[in-house]
């Protein structure tokens, strides 16, 4: 028999199966459970609320604050630049934009950690990258970042610089006159995580 | 599972060594199908040699049908596969000035490397007049700009704007290709006293 009617006969019925298949559209559930275990096991998540200070000190714009408390709770007080995403509304589409995107790092925050934390998971179960969780939420900021309390006499120096980078952060996080923060320190600067770029959006080259 | 980079199987630079061996081997498979021959290539024009036709259209129905199984059987998240976006204008401008170069120059950018890598002076001379055309577009991008970046679709998909599914689509293709294929040879078989 001819070969070319061999291959039609049997690509066709191959054909036929793979029209017959529903179509899976919704392929939004990346991680496995064991995989999800993991991510929520480790810290990775978190930023440190004394990062998240300086950045804001600084003026990095490669960050964004997330507010994922109801609107209401917003509008008494929010941080600095900080956009409201309640929780409830996470999954609208007109918020995908924001977080499905590999430009900068989104920090979820809401008073605990518990709604950051609910984002965080939604977002990573979602398949997108690039959210993270402020440490302690709004409470540890209150009680930590704008009102630190000076630390016993015999800690060690690193907690004397942290006490006066918080101190420093919180005049200029008021709105004070704005003493720039110097840590004194021998530990370097925590590190941001790295934003971590979308590999689908990279473009390649076809052609014959 | 896949695709191997972005689930991070593999690193970035194996995937350019595997791209590497994959284009050589394409390369070595087209030199060997006697597409190194501007002859051969032409003859999809002249109606006499229809093989350009029948193996590119093959290749993208295997592909196609390879692509759709795996993502059946979970090897592959077709949603991170990447799909090139569709301006319709510059695809139709681009069309028509690749089809004019490859009737008059007997080769496809692929094909010319393929043909100068084993000696042809034809093709060496071709692949200087594609680096002339490259140069002669970034240097007038501004003129073409707008034609350039006109009608822009986005990443799409036939099967999306037609509304069906993946799989009936790559049926309906297949099933336009079988026709396709026996017209063609219909053609070749009439037109082949007109070899080049």
């Amino acid at each position: 028999m001819n070969p070319r009617v061999i291959l039609t006969a049997a690509i066709i019925p191959l054909a036929l199966i793979i029209a017959a298949v529903p179509q899976e559209r919704d392929t939004h559930y990346k991680l496995t459970p064991d995989e999800m275990l993991a991510e929520v096991n480790s810290r990775e998540r978190f930023i440190s609320p004394d990062m998240v200070a300086r950045m804001i000190v600084d003026g990095d714009p490669s960050f964004r604050l997330i507010d994922v408390r109801p609107a209401d709770e917003f509008a008494d007080y929010s941080l600095p630049d900080a956009i409201n995403l309640p929780l409830a509304d996470l999954l609208s589409e007109s918020y995908r934009d924001i977080i499905d995107q590999d430009i900068r790092i989104n920090i979820f925050y809401s008073n605990g950690t518990l709604s950051a934390n609910e984002a965080w998971i939604l977002t990573r179960q979602m398949g997108y990258r690039n959210n993270y969780v402020l440490e302690g939420g709004l409470n540890y900021w209150f009680e930590n970042i704008l009102n630190p309390s000076p630390p016993p006499d015999t800690s060690p120096s690193e907690e004397f610089a942290r006490y006066d980078f918080r101190k420093a952060a919180a005049e200029a996080l008021r709105g004070g006159s704005l003493p720039t923060p110097v840590i004194e320190s021998t530990v370097p600067p925590p590190q941001m995580p790295e934003i971590s770029r979308s590999a689908t959006r990279r473009t390649v080259a076809g052609g014959c | 599972m896949g695709p191997l980079v972005i689930y991070e199987v593999i690193s970035e630079n194996i995937n350019l060594l595997t791209a590497f061996i994959i284009g050589t081997a394409f390369g070595w498979v087209l030199e060997s199908s006697g597409f190194s021959s501007s002859r051969k290539l032409a003859g999809v024009f002249y109606g006499y040699d229809m093989v350009v036709l029948k193996v590119f259209f093959t290749a993208a129905v295997t592909g196609m049908l390879g692509l759709l199984f795996m993502s059946l059987f979970g090897w592959i998240d077709l949603s991170l596969v990447y799909v090139n976006p569709t301006f319709l204008t510059s695809a139709i401008a681009g069309g028509v000035v690749m089809g004019a170069g490859f009737i008059m120059g007997g080769f496809c950018p692929g094909t010319s490397f393929s043909a100068a890598a084993i000696g042809k002076i034809d093709a060496m001379v071709f692949i200087v007049g594609l680096f002339i055309g490259i140069g002669l577009f970034g240097a007038g991008y501004s003129i073409w700009q707008e034609l350039y970046l006109a009608a822009d679709m986005g990443h799409l998909k036939i099967s999306d704007s037609l509304g069906m599914s993946d799989g009936l689509f790559a049926l309906l293709l297949i099933l336009a290709a079988s026709a396709i294929f026996y017209f063609a040879e219909m053609v070749e078989r009439k037109f082949a006293s007109h070899r080049l």
